[in-house]
């Protein structure tokens, strides 16, 4: 595969004033990583100091394997929910390397109201069990939490994807194989006792561990009865009379690697053989992706320069290099592994929608996994292509997509508007894995497209119904759907509602990809079967 | 958590910082790479360590490893991480038996206040009377032997708690 | 000639005695406690025959046991190797009342030189020289003229006890009988028995010793002398022959000493007669051990007879014709006993399982063991793994062959003395053969390990870890790409 060539100038005064902006939004989520990281209120980490807890992200480094990567997730997820109060909503997930497999973790986060479920919190959970059953990723559980939240728990409790969703994912995993340990450090309460409950390894902490569905003030409440922490759910009851926890620990170094040792009992169970070729950095410096990413939403550039920053040698094969340019498509491998590149060089035309359903049957044909590189603004409008069928093609696009059995994997570059966003395996096409740029923007359409359509509706509406347009009415509408869309369309919007698996540095784009491309080949391929396609 | 050896008595920690292009190991925050060649028919290897050539024969036994490098013999004590955090919250406290004997005099006494290397017990093995010295200062907190008692390798002989401050 | 002989021992003195009966054609019988049951000389021999104690040890001291086991094993006759019942005049009598011959001197001189005092007294009765000494019998005034008239450094003690109690060193006339009088009141307190006893002491003393062979009816030889000065905790650990800086005429003196005393106990058998040397020529009797000697191996070296065979022959009835002429010292030979122990504590006894070993060889090495890879080292049994032993033209090449015999040894799994004594070796006082019993004393700190800078000791650190499943693991069971991306966190 030949190099691509790159006509990047990076002493152009562009390149440079892409670039200190990149960098400075980079500083930007840096900074609202490390406060949703590590800004907490002195007495709760003083709180779990005095109980001889370890910090949550303390304990998930003692666990992972020395010298290997943690790719975590949704590190900003409820970042704009409960007016800031659930950073990162309250847990940490992502993938890493215990004992020398790779596992999903989930860690409670202790030290923000006693490691409390907020919704989002719950919705990041069940996220990060779907991508364990998605992916046979084993899960190793760090249990610290007071229980669901709730003066929010219509918001937590009832529907589909609440709550109960973690224990019938923790549930199916079991079903499947796929294992699971949980290390309880602190409480699990109420419907979080059914974690270690539905692991099938379980080691507790003597003295701050406990496991029962009702805490004492509880237990006091229901039957009066007066009993202890320690004698209603402590290690010891657990480990030596009920039987729902495993190991007893006498600390959490001790209980951390007591978890490292059961980890390295399991089996590895074959992942499906991708084509794996030997590694090449790219040739590019992917540092000087700050400087091809626009400052402006609405300026393109061409991704074939993302490209040759983000995979192996900066090598790509470009398949119909001369047909539907506005979708670049091809082969490339990243950190070993082929894969199969859908990436936006503009509107999507009729032929790059036919252009990209053809690539991606090419691509399950051959079991290479799809990349999908998006900065779309939809599929083309008008009667021209109406009539040209654009409808049925970018049809058939989605269809090759959706029904897709090689793994997928999604990173918003810059804009994400209207179906484009679903031709490019958008949240609702199951990639494995989602990832988002800082500066990028979803919605249905843009903010002044957004805000231009409702004006021209309540001109329409005023002329219709008082023949007379007061055009400080549809000034005011106009202002209100750009401001309300410029916040909803921001990529820490997005993240805040897990719309995404976490936003990402750009040129930590490879090692995100490399590690989910791994994980994802602990799934077995089903086999290739599409629906109907409309030709 | 980094793995913690002793060597002639003094621990170090050791753990991974890196694996490729070679590993590279950190031991007391001092960063090495290390290349291991196969061993030779002889059990011998070559371990390139910063790119310097040594000849290792090692072989594990009990909680020391054994090893012969270049023309010297160390042994070097180290435990499975389980076994090390089990007893990582009062390292230095417990005084255990390197191997079975007998008591033959015992010179602590409860709550006494002893110094680094003042004699706590004597205790015979192999023909062979061994004086057990306290190997920090602390309090003697409890006695598990008697004159003239006898006790298996790896016993509880003694336990020592800090001095109050 | 024998035609089966039980070794009422182990380890490596029972591979030993074995190599020799089988070379000679005589059937060997091995004995083992089941802690033995794996040990390399169970295999070696011919038959083996389990005998049961609680305690390990007591196996191969039970008379009746062994006994029953000649018979059945149809042994004519009994090695006692050395250790153990080697030395115990009950056991000899006991096996020749039932009927086999003991390969060893007879019963009644076993007894005579196993008693400190009386085979002092038989020494000096022979015109042996023994330490002067003095025993206070009356007055104390009595015991100071008694004792000034031994000369000057007096060792003097209780006469009734040991352990140090009451023991000084006097250097000259003036402070003996104050020091005499202290000796008295501290051996009056701690014995109850005010008596005080001197002796001639011996600074920076040798241990000179000289293997016999007696065929009990008279006729004596002497395989010259051993050096054995080196030793740690009053046990030898470096012996040599001929010993170094040893002038020919006090040689022969020596030898004809040991001769003399061995001929007058009518002495069967292989013997050795240990003297102190004192650095003015001066020797003194110490004791006879009438039995093979740990460090026999130097001896066959030097004069290329095999003292096993000796014993064998003589004791299968044939005559022992060999002359004094006949025998010849060639060459150089040192042996060094190595030990599971621990040099750098004191020399603590180290316990564990040989894990890997790989036995030097070559040229003039010959190396005595009784190991195999898998063995278990115990506190049941004494801390001497094997003997290395080399043989060369001259001193220097026959330490120059130890020290590359040292280096080319692989044996892992338990603690030992291997670096200790190769650091003897380059010891130039040791190698210039300036030696004493306190010579591992007085140059402990040349002798203590080298300190390792931060480099060595990281390397050796890297190789230990490397050998642990664990680290292993950790380090090299990691998958792809995550191996390859490293420590990252996004």
């Amino acid at each position: 595969m030949a190099r691509l060539s790159s006509s990047i100038i990076t002493s152009s005064a562009d390149f440079r004033r892409n670039y200190s902006a990149s960098k400075a939004r980079i500083a930007d989520f840096e900074a609202r990583q490390r406060a949703a990281r590590f800004d907490r209120p002195a007495r709760d980490v003083e709180r779990l100091a005095k109980q001889g807890k370890l910090l949550p992200r303390q304990r998930l480094e003692a666990l992972l394997d020395p010298g290997t990567p943690f790719l975590e997730l949704s590190s900003l997820a409820a970042n704009m929910a409960y007016d800031g109060e659930s950073p990162g909503a309250s847990s940490i997930t992502g993938i890493g390397v215990v004992s020398g497999r790779e596992v999903m973790l989930h860690a409670d986060d202790s030290s923000i109201k006693g490691g409390a479920w907020y919704p989002h919190t719950i919705k990041k959970i069940v996220r990060c069990l779907d991508i364990a059953l998605e992916n046979h990723l084993p899960v190793v559980h760090l249990c610290d939490s007071a229980g669901g939240f709730l003066p929010l728990q219509s918001a937590l409790f009832p529907d589909k994807h609440m709550a109960g969703r973690i224990f019938r994912n923790q549930s199916l995993l079991s079903q499947q194989g796929i294992k699971q340990l949980a290390l309880v450090f602190g409480h699990c309460t109420a419907g979080g006792a059914y974690i270690p409950a539905l692991s099938d390894y379980a080691v507790i902490v003597r003295g701050t561990g406990a496991v029962f569905l009702a805490g004492p003030p509880l237990v006091k409440a229901a039957t009066g009865e007066i009993v202890t922490v320690d004698d209603l759910g402590g290690c010891d009851l657990h480990t030596q009379v009920s039987g729902s926890c495993d190991y007893p620990a006498a600390t959490e170094q001790e209980a951390i690697a007591i978890g490292r040792e059961i980890v390295a009992q399991w089996d590895r169970p074959a992942k499906w053989p991708a084509q794996r070729d030997a590694v090449e950095a790219p040739y590019y410096d992917p540092d000087e992706l700050h400087g091809i990413i626009p400052d402006d939403i609405k300026r393109g550039f061409d991704m074939r320069e993302v490209i040759a920053r983000l995979v192996d040698g900066s090598r790509f094969h470009e398949y119909q290099p001369a047909y539907g340019t506005t979708l670049v498509c091809g082969y490339a491998n990243l950190w070993g592994y082929k894969i199969g590149i859908l990436a936006n060089n503009g509107v999507l035309f009729n032929d790059s929608a036919l252009k990209g359903a053809h690539f991606i049957e090419l691509c399950n044909q051959n079991n290479t996994p799809l990349v999908f590189l998006q900065n779309i603004t939809g599929y083309m409008v008008g009667r021209e292509y109406e009539a040209r069928g654009i409808t049925k093609d970018g049809a058939k696009m989605i269809m090759a997509q959706s029904c897709s059995r090689v793994p997928k994997f999604t990173v918003m570059c810059h804009g994400s508007f209207g179906a484009g966003n679903y031709g490019m395996c958008g949240r609702a096409y199951d990639a494995r894995f989602l990832f988002a740029w800082p500066n990028h923007q979803i919605g249905v359409m843009g903010g002044e497209q957004a805000a231009r359509t409702l004006a021209e509706v309540k001109m329409r509406q005023l002329e219709r119904n008082s023949g007379t347009v007061d055009q400080a009415v549809v000034d005011a509408v106009y202002q209100e759907t750009l401001k309300a869309y410029q916040e909803q369309l921001s990529a820490y919007y997005s993240t805040s509602e897990l719309w995404d698996d976490g936003i990402i540095n750009p040129v930590d784009t490879r090692n995100a990809l490399g590690v989910a491309i791994s994980a994802s080949l602990n799934a077995p391929l089903p086999d290739n079967r599409y629906g109907v396609f409309r030709f | 958590m980094p793995s913690i050896l002793t060597l002639d008595g003094a621990p170090a920690e050791l753990d991974v910082t890196a694996r490729r292009p070679l590993l590279t190991l950190q031991v007391d925050g001092q960063a090495y790479t290390v290349e291991e060649l196969p061993a030779d028919e002889d059990g011998a290897r070559t371990l390139l360590i910063n790119g310097v050539p040594y000849t290792v024969w090692r072989t594990r036994e009990g909680d020391r490893v054994h090893v012969k490098l270049d023309d010297a013999y160390y042994s070097v004590g180290y435990q499975e991480a389980v076994v090390a955090a089990a007893q990582g919250g009062n390292a230095g406290n417990e005084i255990r038996a390197d191997m079975p004997g007998m008591v033959v005099e015992v010179m602590a006494s409860l709550e006494a206040e002893v110094n680094a290397g003042d004699a706590l017990l004597v205790i015979e093995s192999m023909k062979m009377q061994i004086t057990i010295a306290a190997p920090r200062a602390g309090v003697v907190e409890s006695l598990h032997v008697e004159r003239n008692g006898s006790f298996q390798k790896g016993a509880l002989l003694l336990s020592l708690r800090a001095l109050a401050e | 000639m024998l035609k089966n002989v039980l070794i009422a021992n182990r380890g490596e003195i029972a591979c030993r005695i074995i190599r020799t009966l089988r070379r000679l054609g005589i059937q060997s019988t091995a004995v083992y406690h089941f802690a033995d049951r794996g040990a390399p000389h169970v295999a070696a021999a011919d038959y083996a025959v389990e005998l049961t104690a609680e305690v390990p040890t007591a196996a191969y001291l039970d008379v009746a046991q062994l006994l029953a086991a000649a018979r059945s094993a149809g042994a004519d006759a009994i090695h006692p190797g050395y250790g153990f019942l080697a030395e115990n005049a009950g056991f000899a009598a006991a096996v020749e009342d039932a009927g086999l011959v003991f390969i060893g001197p007879q019963p009644e001189v076993i007894r005579l030189m196993g008693d400190k005092i009386i085979s002092r007294e038989f020494a000096v009765a022979q015109g042996v020289p023994v330490a002067p000494s003095c025993k206070q019998e009356g007055s104390l005034e009595d015991f100071v003229a008694g004792a000034t008239a031994i000369g000057f450094p007096l060792l003097i003690k209780a006469a009734a006890g040991g352990g140090g109690k009451g023991m000084s060193i006097v250097r000259s006339a003036d402070e003996l009988p104050a020091r005499a009088a202290t000796a008295s009141s501290e051996a009056l307190r701690y014995f109850a028995d005010g008596r005080v006893y001197a002796e001639r002491y011996v600074e920076r003393p040798r241990h000179i010793e000289v293997q016999v062979f007696g065929d009990g009816q008279g006729h004596v030889v002497h395989l010259f002398e051993r050096e054995c000065s080196v030793q740690r905790r009053f046990q030898k650990i470096i012996e040599e022959s001929p010993a170094p800086n040893l002038p020919a005429a006090l040689r022969d003196r020596i030898c004809t000493a040991a001769v003399q005393l061995a001929a007058a106990a009518n002495y069967r058998n292989a013997g050795t007669v240990e003297f102190i040397l004192a650095p003015d020529g001066a020797f003194y009797f110490l004791e006879m051990n009438t039995r093979l000697q740990v460090e026999h191996p130097v001896t066959e070296c030097v004069t290329g007879l095999d003292l096993v065979e000796l014993q064998l022959r003589l004791a299968g009835g044939e005559p022992f014709s060999l002359a004094q002429s006949d025998i010849t010292q060639t060459g150089h030979a040192f042996e060094c006993r190595l030990c599971a122990e621990q040099p750098e504590h004191d020399f603590r006894p180290a316990t564990g399982r040989v894990m890997r070993l790989r036995e030097p060889a070559g040229e003039g090495l010959r190396f005595d063991g009784g190991l195999r890879e898998g063995l278990a080292i115990t506190a049941a049994f004494d801390s001497m793994l094997a003997k290395l032993i080399a043989h060369g033209g001259d001193r220097q090449e026959s330490a120059a062959r130890m020290r590359d015999a040292l280096q080319e040894l692989v044996l892992l799994g338990v603690d030992h003395n291997a670096d200790y004594l190769g650091r003897i070796f380059a010891h130039r006082a040791f190698l210039a053969g300036q030696l004493h019993t306190g010579f591992v004393v007085e140059h402990a700190a040349a002798l203590a390990a080298p300190t390792l800078d931060p480099t060595q000791r990281a390397a050796v650190l890297i190789a230990a870890v490397l050998g642990t499943d664990e680290f292993q693991r950790l380090a090299y069971d990691c998958p792809e790409p995550h191996a390859s991306i490293g420590h990252w966190r996004n």
